[in-house]
């Protein structure tokens, strides 16, 4: 599996450097947001090819910026990353492709990833 | 005809349809009231009967005849005392006037009428003008003390009374002085039809007039208890209750008893007291009418229940009417009004009783659900709160909880792939602060607990509240804490929880640097005021909705802004805080901080030996008023 460029968005800097840790150990390459607003500016900059999305965040929450993103016509497939018991649910809201429920697995992070990849020629 | 035959005739149909009204009333209700009132009618139908027959058989010059005529119109006010004494006291010389009186124009009318007949006239102008006007007084003075329906019978009763007595004295005034005889008669046929007008209204209304003259006092009633179905106070609420239907009645005193089947007790409020006193449910006149399930009804309550006779005499409480409040199937209490006399138109008087118990039940019974949907929201609430907790304390753990799994596996990962290298000293830094918080949110849940239970601040020693405070700010002074406080050469001693009174400082700190996003740092500012040490903590920062004032200090509680700042948050750090100063014998709470932001401050009380003289001169410096800077702050 070719690797990607995904930007991991959490408040917890905790759980953002735990993510990253993850991701880099299969090869993917992580950039790293603290709520909506930066992810924003993130994405503007260099658009990733995958988000990684916590839904309850101050400045800008994760409803926020998945409508911000669609604005802009922004088309990057995002996961939903949540400790709330609402995951499957917060992501059809935002239309998002696939989801994580913290505490999470190594392999759990990963499938949703992959279930969340671009399609090649999409 | 002439006009005046007319009116004769008109008052003669009147007062014999009287008679027959009040007969048939008194064979209904055999009281004492109803006998005298039909005695009254009954010697003016006679009269009237008297003088037709005499008429019809040409005997109105027959000797006899004004005898019997005076002796029959003598009753009357003789009658009208005996009434006067069935509501109220008269005096014992009245009624023996009455007696006497009356026993003396009769025995002269018919012994002695012809020789003497002027001095009959006096005589009876004399009984007629003392013992008829005191009834009319009294009838008077007793509509000026009742009220409703009551007052209105009772004023056409003194205003037919005066009118008939009038009308009495005319005549006789005719028959002494012939010069005036015509002028009197025609006066005394227009007062004898005022009279009886007045009787008609005074003694059988009509049921239209009854209904209008009712009304008002009803209106009353609702008016003064239809808010007590929303008083909290059940106590507060029945003794409204008594006062509203004892004024509705124009009562002494009115008394409602709530049933409490399960205890077989009746709960009445004591009008002196105010307090609750319960009796058993079958006791005095009240109980039994609660227990037989309809009204009671005692004139002479000493009589009817012997065995409190002495209770009933202390109140006042001659004549008692006790009726069930609510139905057969859902018995709520009694109600039960006491007067000194019964009314002479009781039947008012049971009509309202009534009507006043029917309407207690519907209050009691509105109360009754106002409480069960109260207390119903009060559990929708409280179950709400705990899912909400669940759901935010389940949040909460899990964020830690996914650092400590995600770094373990992590390293289980590089372990497997490449044993030989080191191990990563970040990642089990990660894993150790985040287990720590998980240790400390758990803690919090365990504080929460046992503090809710009491007893868990327990080793109180005496230690100087500046030095505690000067700690605290030492741990936050990274986050540019200040601190003002008086001059530190005077310990304040308080007895107190040492780790307890740090745990609330440093919460109330962190709170404050939490929530206050930018702007100046927070400040710790401490002050006596009279025995107690008063320690605020005053910040800029984002401050706590007016919606969420009231219930910050409750547990599981998160103003609403605060999601904002921060996601993880169990709404317990406050509860707990309020918890151990109340526990201390300290008061808790906060204010805005002019110009944005919260103060929260707590007070505990100094030991008496350290220093009560104000240390600090601005003795209230705690609060965050720009005039009453303290310098420590600049």
């Amino acid at each position: 599996m070719p690797e990607l460029r995904i930007l991991v968005v959490d408040d917890e800097p905790d759980i953002r450097a735990t993510v990253q840790a993850m991701l880099e150990i299969e090869g993917h390459v992580v950039g790293l947001a603290a709520n909506g607003a930066d992810a924003l500016a993130a994405v503007e900059r260099d658009p990733p090819d995958l988000i990684l999305l916590d839904m309850r965040m101050p400045v800008l929450d994760g409803w926020g910026f998945a409508a911000e993103l669609r604005r802009r016509r922004l088309d990057i497939p995002v996961v939903v990353m949540t400790a709330a018991r609402d995951a499957a649910r917060w992501a059809s809201e935002i239309s998002a492709p696939a989801f994580v429920s913290k505490p999470f697995r190594f392999d759990d992070l990963l499938t949703a990833v992959e279930r969340a990849r671009p399609e090649p020629f999409a | 005809m002439t006009a005046l035959e007319l009116i004769g005739a008109i008052n003669q149909i009147l007062f014999v349809g009287l008679f027959v009204v009040v007969l048939r009333h008194a064979l209904r209700e055999r009281r004492r009231s109803s006998f005298n009132t039909a005695l009254l009618f009954g010697s003016i139908a006679a009269v009237v009967l008297v003088s037709r027959v005499a008429d019809a058989l040409g005997l109105a010059e027959h000797p006899a005849y004004p005898g019997i005529v005076i002796t029959l119109l003598a009753v009357a006010p003789f009658a009208m005392v005996r009434l006067v004494d069935d509501f109220s006291h008269s005096p014992r010389a009245i009624q023996i006037a009455g007696y006497l009186g009356f026993a003396v124009v009769a025995a002269m009318a018919i012994l002695a009428f012809g020789p003497i007949q002027r001095l009959v006239g006096l005589v009876a102008i004399v009984f007629f003008l003392v013992v008829g006007g005191y009834a009319g007084y009294a009838f008077a003075r007793e509509a000026a003390r009742a009220r409703g329906i009551t007052r209105r019978r009772m004023t056409a009763v003194a205003t037919g009374a005066v009118a008939f007595i009038a009308a009495l004295v005319l005549i006789f005034a005719g028959v002494l002085l012939p010069r005036v005889a015509e002028t009197a008669s025609i006066l005394a046929q227009v007062a004898a039809l005022v009279a009886a007008g007045a009787f008609f209204l005074g003694f059988a209304p009509p049921a239209w007039i009854r209904r209008a003259w009712r009304e008002p006092d009803l209106r009353h009633f609702l008016e003064r208890s239809i808010h007590l179905a929303g008083v909290t106070d059940e106590r507060a609420a029945v003794a409204e209750l008594n006062v509203a239907a004892a004024s509705a009645l124009g009562a002494r005193g009115a008394s409602v008893g709530i049933a409490d089947p399960n205890r077989g007790v009746l709960r009445y409020v004591d009008a002196e007291t105010g307090e609750w006193s319960d009796f058993p449910d079958d006791m005095f006149i009240a109980g039994r009418a609660y227990r037989a399930g309809r009204r009671v009804v005692a004139e002479d309550a000493a009589a009817a229940d012997p065995q409190h006779a002495d209770r009933y005499r202390a109140t006042g409480a001659n004549a008692v009417i006790a009726t069930p409040i609510g139905t057969d199937a859902r018995r709520l209490g009694v109600l039960a009004v006491y007067a000194e006399r019964m009314s002479i138109f009781a039947e008012d008087d049971l009509w309202l009783v009534d009507l006043l118990a029917d309407q207690s039940a519907v209050l009691l019974e509105a109360r009754t659900l106002a409480e069960h949907a109260s207390a119903l929201r009060a559990r929708e609430e409280a179950a709400r709160m705990k899912e909400e907790f669940l759901s935010a304390a389940a949040h909460d753990l899990r964020t830690p909880l996914t650092v400590v799994l995600g770094q373990a596996e992590l390293l289980e990962r590089r372990q497997q792939r490449s044993p030989e290298a080191p191990a990563d000293a970040q990642g089990l830094a990660r894993i150790a602060r985040e287990a720590r918080r998980l240790s400390d949110l758990v803690s919090e849940l365990l504080d929460a607990q046992r503090l809710e239970q009491g007893g868990a601040v327990r080793d109180f020693a005496p230690a100087d509240l500046l030095e505690v405070v000067a700690a605290v700010r030492e741990r936050y002074s990274e986050g540019g804490v200040t601190l003002s406080a008086p001059a530190p050469s005077l310990p304040l001693i308080a007895s107190v929880d040492r780790p307890r009174i740090e745990q609330v400082l440093d919460n109330l700190v962190e709170n404050a640097l939490k929530y206050t996003p930018q702007g100046p740092p927070p400040e710790v500012h401490v002050a006596i005021d009279g025995g107690e040490a008063r320690i605020a903590v005053v910040d800029h920062g984002i401050g706590i909705p007016g919606t969420d004032r009231k219930r910050i200090f409750e547990r599981f509680f998160r103003a609403s802004n605060a999601q904002s700042i921060t996601d993880t948050g169990l709404g317990l750090g406050l509860f707990i805080c309020r918890r151990i100063v109340e526990e201390h014998g300290g008061r808790i709470w906060f204010e805005p901080t002019p110009g944005g932001g919260t103060t929260f401050a707590i007070t505990l009380p100094l030991v008496e030996e350290s220093g009560t003289e104000p240390l600090d001169e601005r003795g209230d410096a705690w609060e965050p008023r720009p005039a009453r800077g303290v310098a420590a702050d600049a």
